[in-house]
């Protein structure tokens, strides 16, 4: 056997394990390949086509009839856009309450190094996260409705009226109380890895620089978790704006944003095509944050590495 | 007094001492190591030193003023860590001008004194450059001049080689050295390294397990190690079981090998007839007498040899004990095959008996 044999020799041996490693690799992820395709790629991808379609009440399968119109309404129409920018204004809201709420206690667990107290505060913060959304909400109800606890203890200190409440549900501020509520877990468990990744040697080297502990923070810790300030708070955003069941509870259906049109156009008109065509909307705004999130996301751990 | 003096200083996690009663005291302008294996207490001093924690008991002292509950901003004490922790989110003039913010000078004079740092550290004209583009040199250069920009009092390093390769190494050694002693700053220097305590200090504390066994000038700790622990920690060294056959006052002999051998006593209670350790560095031992009526210490056989480039290091079995020797490859010295015949000489005060 000569030399160059042998060498192709042992590379195929030793590329033949690779090869198939990476078919193992694809074959671990068939299951959710098909899940996703299933019931996912197939529903949206019928969503886009039924929005194509002219809008027909009670129809509900997909036709080749192709057409702008669902659009061009969706566009013309103050009130959607209204409602896209009362979507996005949302979005926007509770992803800033979110931050000023959750970065502290991110904050605190990422900086207790003992591991029982660390995992005690985060299972603190996942326990909200342990039952679902609609019971979360009905408690929120019974403290904010207007006989709820809020408005008694309001009434008891004699803030306001016996016989007057104050609205702090089924408007604007309920849909954002309820929202934040259901976003900070998302929001602290990213910047809980964000802060936890910054090197504790660079608060340390600030200190001794002469910097106090507010302005070691200010200086060093806040600027470089901003990776996760943006990435949590674009997470939120797009968690918040496609959220129907907030804004349905603690909105009552008087905060017109989109999921809630959806909704109406959907079950209560039967207008599948024009709902598509919001949903699509919807799902483009959010897809957008999305994409910006693994943008941000991509950059802050490529300039660490 | 000392410039900066440690009394009694106990830290403890949780139930661990990482360092107990620490006495000691560092002089104006020295440069001082701490050295020791890790977890030996060398990083917790020097954390407690900078005001990163905070002593258990004990009080650490500067100029004479306590400074223990003093915060880190405070102290006036420049750190450059292991890993530099240079801020990434900054340049390398941000980084260097940190200190300066923090003490509200203004932008002309930041400017200047910016610009001198970066001239002393050799990195003039690499103000823009971010932590990602910069070589390891360059980071503990930068990392340097960010401390040294200040005027610090005391200046505190953090194993600031042991993320260089081992060229790198070599060179920021003496440059270290050299800006130490062209600044006259007292700097305390941690490190696991030995060969970096012994070219670089002025003193050497070496630690062990959260106690100093041993405080002394290089020479002092390399060539009078009080225990067995510094002589293996602190270079080569043949440490063989012995028995102390005659001790009069710093001096005596031990049987060693089946051999008597002169050796001076590391302990001034040692007596006859005590269970000792006889340590002869590797380098002092010659294969070749000096002159004709050199009378050899001890007789054996080459084991094996191991070609090192600059020497030769040859495994001695001697009466059942193995010695390592190290001969300079130099042509007119024999060299030896395994099994040959040997004989083993040093000069008498070379031997060391150690408790």
């Amino acid at each position: 056997m000569t030399e160059a044999t042998a060498a192709r020799a042992t590379g195929a041996r030793l590329a033949a394990p690779a090869l198939s490693r990476a078919r193992l690799t694809w074959l671990l992820v068939v299951p959710l390949l098909v899940f996703l395709t299933v019931f996912f790629v197939i529903p949206v991808g019928l969503l886009f086509a039924t929005s194509l379609n002219p809008q027909t009440i009670g129809q509900v399968t997909v036709t080749s009839d192709l057409t702008l119109d669902n659009y061009l309404r969706f566009f013309s129409r103050s009130n959607y856009l209204l409602a896209t920018g009362r979507s996005v204004a949302l979005g926007a809201i509770v992803a800033a309450v979110t931050l000023v709420v959750a970065y502290p206690m991110a904050f605190v667990i990422a900086k207790t190094a003992h591991p029982g107290r660390n995992t005690a505060l985060l299972i603190l913060v996942l326990a909200a996260m342990q039952l679902d959304m609609v019971i979360r909400l009905y408690g929120m109800m019974v403290i904010l409705g207007d006989e709820g606890l809020v408005n008694q203890m309001l009434r008891g200190i004699g803030l306001i009226g016996a016989e007057s409440s104050v609205q702090l549900m089924y408007n604007f501020l309920g849909v954002v109380l309820g929202l934040v509520q259901f976003a900070l877990p998302f929001m602290i468990l990213t910047l809980v890895g964000v802060i936890r990744g910054i090197d504790p040697s660079l608060e340390e080297a600030a200190r001794s620089l002469g910097a106090s502990r507010r302005r070691a923070f200010f200086r060093v810790t806040l600027p470089m978790s901003l990776p996760g300030i943006l990435s949590g708070s674009l997470l939120v955003f797009a968690l918040s704006i496609s959220s129907y069941i907030v804004p349905a509870l603690m909105g009552g259906f008087r905060v017109g944003v989109l999921p809630i049109h959806i909704f109406q156009q959907v079950a209560e008109g039967a207008r599948f095509q024009f709902g598509a065509t919001i949903a699509v909307i919807l799902f483009l705004l959010s897809a957008g944050a999305v994409a910006i999130y693994l943008r941000v996301g991509a950059r802050a751990s490529g300039g660490r590495a | 007094m000392s410039f900066v003096e440690f009394r009694g200083v106990t830290k403890t996690f949780g139930r661990a001492p990482a360092v107990e009663q620490l006495d000691v005291g560092i002089a104006q302008g020295e440069f001082f190591s701490l050295l020791g294996p890790s977890g030996c207490g060398k990083s917790t001093t020097l954390r407690m030193l900078a005001g990163f924690i905070a002593p258990s008991t004990g009080s650490i002292h500067v100029q004479g003023r306590d400074i223990t509950h003093l915060p880190p901003e405070k102290r006036d004490i420049g750190i450059v860590f292991q890993n530099y922790a240079i801020f990434p989110h900054m340049n390398v003039f941000d980084n260097i001008a940190f200190g300066l913010v923090e003490r509200g000078e203004d932008a002309a004079t930041i400017r200047r004194k910016v610009g001198a740092a970066l001239e002393q550290v050799g990195l003039s004209g690499y103000d823009e450059r971010f932590e990602r583009e910069l070589s390891g040199g360059q980071k503990q250069r930068v990392a340097l001049a960010r401390v040294l920009v200040i005027e610090p009092h005391i200046l505190l390093l953090d194993e600031p080689l042991s993320a260089l390769d081992k060229k790198m190494r070599e060179e920021m050694k003496f440059w270290i050295k050299s800006i130490q002693h062209s600044i006259g700053i007292t700097t305390i220097y941690v490190t696991h390294d030995q060969s970096e305590a012994l070219t670089m200090s002025d003193r050497i504390a070496v630690m062990d397990r959260g106690r100093v066994l041993q405080i002394g000038s290089p020479v002092e700790i390399y060539e009078q190690p009080r225990s067995r622990f510094i002589a293996e920690f602190i270079g080569e060294s043949n440490l063989l079981p012995g028995r102390l056959a005659r001790a009069d006052g710093t001096t005596g002999a031990v049987e060693v090998a089946g051999a008597q051998v002169p050796a001076r006593l590391a302990q001034p209670g040692l007596s006859t007839g005590a269970e000792v350790a006889f340590l002869i560095r590797p380098e002092q031992i010659r294969l070749e007498p000096w002159s004709a009526d050199e009378a050899p210490m001890l007789t054996g056989k080459v084991a094996d040899e191991t070609y090192q480039g600059a020497l030769r290091r040859y495994r001695i079995d001697a009466a059942g004990q193995h010695l390592t020797v190290e001969v300079p490859n130099r042509p007119e010295l024999a060299q030896l095959p395994p099994g040959a015949d040997v004989q083993l000489y040093w000069r008498p005060e070379s031997g060391l008996a150690l408790a």
